[in-house]
């Protein structure tokens, strides 16, 4: 156990060196792919989450997952309370010491389980008799859902707030499932850093979601397999962008490479710094950002904008995405203040997102023109890791 | 090394494909002793890093009787499990498990701990309550490397009663011609053995387990 020193024998070192060179060899990717998401323009219609739901997650055994989501915020979220399960690192001395974290498995029901409702009983009896009701696999009442405190936010008339949080997997530079999948199922895709767990290689032990701290990964019951948002890579493959941002009707997400200078995700995330990561202090590095709410004023006791203190507590926005919000909303507002003086603003002007065309970098092509075949498998080979993994094996 | 002797009986498939058969119950059965597994080989920093060696395998011992009728062999096990798990009922459930471990090659060169390498691979049988009687053949070429085989021929009956897993495994002695990846047994012969046991409400899967430190020669009598 971690802080227990415990003396190794020499083939325990060699073990340790080849588990090692083994995780590096899973984590290592050319490029990574990144999303930006823009907390203000969101209105949580839940789009996104359709649009990933038809593609990906409506055949059986996927039926209660959903890899994009959106919650409201302040909330408890999905899973339930998920920011209270753990999972994730302890990062010491700049970044050099990555420490585990124990984390807590969800439950079915925390994610919100697979409803079945009454349609029958509905339709065969008189209007009125019986009402449509969900049900729980196991016959109890739902209790929670993937938006279940849809809106109930926080604060007091007419101060209340809340906002939006879409959540997708964060296909982390350094992503915790993949150093505790024990079966060296999970890796990120070489050419794009996008997270996948190999489906001939998991089975089912469920490491990956307890270490999580994102909860961003589901069991699927039907094949006894983790299953998790892919970054629709095979969209990506054919130049596509992924089905919950093309489909993202108030253009709140781009798409591009993260060290790319040229992506506006660079220009978002390293030059302007209004995008920041969810949680950095997991210390998973994450490769989804969020543009932080600005929220509209607040009103005094006579109903005149109140401007001396934000709407949305900033000791909330900081717990969720860090001290460096304070420097990302004063740049907002600056740009913000720019526009409205008659000023230009690069900023806004990508912020605002007239073209669609122009959101996801090399990601431009409308699906609608491709030709329909099937996605070709990712170029990850596996040799690569079974000889490492043997390399120093007696 | 300690022996594990097969004898060979005059009783069918059908009379010993049977965990609750008085021919078990009553018969010598030989202790096995079972123990946690290394966290040292573990492949997962996470689980070396959060996981207490000392809560791993909650199973401390195994009961076990082997015999065969020319045909097939069987292995029958008794373990105390006051708290059964029988199948994932939810994420955070992990159902019981017991493995049997052959190597496939030099037993010398062989790893119990390893589960072999990749020139001296291993063969599991693997039984879970919720395989369907069904236990899963697998071939593993060391840590984290292990994979079920598409053919198996393993089955298995078991039962629970009086706070006790109770459990046949069988398997056709021979198994050649029939394409599946597996080991080679025959009336006469020997070889190396292992075991394993998870137990769920522990949280045991995976390489988290209780398990057999060293082979043991399973001797098969002609």
């Amino acid at each position: 156990m971690a802080g227990e020193e415990k003396k190794l024998t020499d083939r325990e070192k060699e073990l340790a060196a080849s588990f090692q060179a083994a995780k590096d060899n899973l984590r290592k990717c050319e490029k990574q792919v990144g999303m930006v998401m823009d907390l203000n323009k969101c209105i949580g219609c839940q789009l996104c989450s359709m649009a990933c739901k038809t593609l990906w997650t409506n055949v059986e055994g996927r039926e209660y997952m959903w890899w994009n989501k959106v919650n409201t915020m302040p909330g408890k979220g999905s899973p339930k309370d998920w920011e209270k399960m753990g999972g994730g690192y302890k990062v010491k001395f700049g970044g050099k010491v990555m420490e585990p974290i124990l984390g807590k498995h969800p439950t079915r029901k925390e994610f919100g389980d697979m409803w079945k409702y009454n349609w029958n009983e509905v339709i065969s009896n008189k209007a009125g008799e019986v009402h449509l009701q969900a049900k729980n696999p196991d016959g109890s009442n739902p209790d929670w859902a993937m938006n279940w405190d849809e809106d109930q936010g926080a604060g007091k008339y007419p101060n209340a707030f809340y906002f939006y949080l879409p959540r997708i997997c964060n296909h982390c530079a350094y992503p915790a499932c993949l150093d505790a999948c024990p079966r060296n199922a999970i890796y990120k895709r070489e050419n794009d850093g996008a997270v996948l767990i190999d489906q001939d290689r998991c089975k089912g032990y469920r490491f990956c979601l307890e270490a999580c701290p994102y909860k961003v990964i589901y069991f699927n019951f039907v094949t006894d397999k983790s299953n998790k948002c892919i970054f629709c890579y095979p969209r990506l493959e054919q130049k596509v962008p992924n089905a919950c941002a093309r489909q993202c009707t108030a253009r709140v997400r781009w798409v591009g490479y993260v060290e790319d200078p040229k992506s506006i995700i660079y220009k978002l995330v390293k030059v302007w710094k209004v995008a920041l990561p969810l949680h950095a202090e997991y210390g998973t590095n994450p490769n989804v950002f969020y543009i932080p709410p600005l929220a509209p004023p607040r009103l005094d006791a006579e109903g005149k904008l109140d401007t001396t203190k934000p709407r949305i507590p900033r000791e909330y926005l900081r717990f969720l995405f860090g001290p460096e919000v304070d420097a990302a909303l004063g740049v907002m507002n600056t740009e913000l203040e720019k526009v409205k003086s008659g000023g230009k603003s690069e900023l806004m002007d990508i912020l605002i997102a007239r073209q669609w065309t122009h959101m996801f970098g090399p990601f431009d092509k409308d699906p609608a023109t491709l030709e329909r075949k099937p996605a070709q498998p990712g170029s990850f080979s596996r040799n690569d890791l079974t000889a490492l993994n043997n390399e120093k094996n007696r | 090394m300690e022996q594990i002797v097969c004898k060979r009986v005059s009783k069918s498939k059908s009379e010993l494909l049977d965990s609750t058969a008085a021919f078990w119950k009553s018969g010598a059965k030989l202790k096995v002793e079972t123990a946690a597994t290394p966290l040292a080989n573990q492949p997962s920093p996470y689980i070396k890093g959060v996981y207490d060696e000392s809560k791993i395998g909650a199973v401390k011992e195994l009961k076990l009787a082997t015999v065969h009728n020319n045909e097939n062999i069987f292995f029958y096990f008794e373990w105390a499990s006051p708290k059964p798990s029988r199948a994932i009922g939810d994420i955070n459930v992990f159902p019981d498990g017991l493995g049997l471990l052959f190597p496939m090659g030099d037993i010398e060169k062989t790893q119990i701990k390893e589960m072999g390498s990749k020139e001296y691979p291993t063969n599991a049988w693997y039984w879970r309550p919720d395989f369907k009687e069904m236990p899963k053949n697998q071939i593993s070429h060391g840590l984290s490397t292990s994979l079920y085989t598409e053919k198996t021929s393993v089955q298995s009956h078991s039962s629970w009663d009086n706070k006790t897993w109770c459990v046949v495994i069988t398997r056709p002695l021979k198994i050649s011609g029939q394409g599946e990846q597996a080991v080679e047994l025959k009336a006469g012969g020997s070889i190396g053995i292992g075991f394993a046991v998870w137990e769920g409400s522990n949280g045991e899967r995976g390489g988290i387990k209780a398990f057999s430190k060293e082979w043991r020669e399973l001797v098969v009598e002609a």
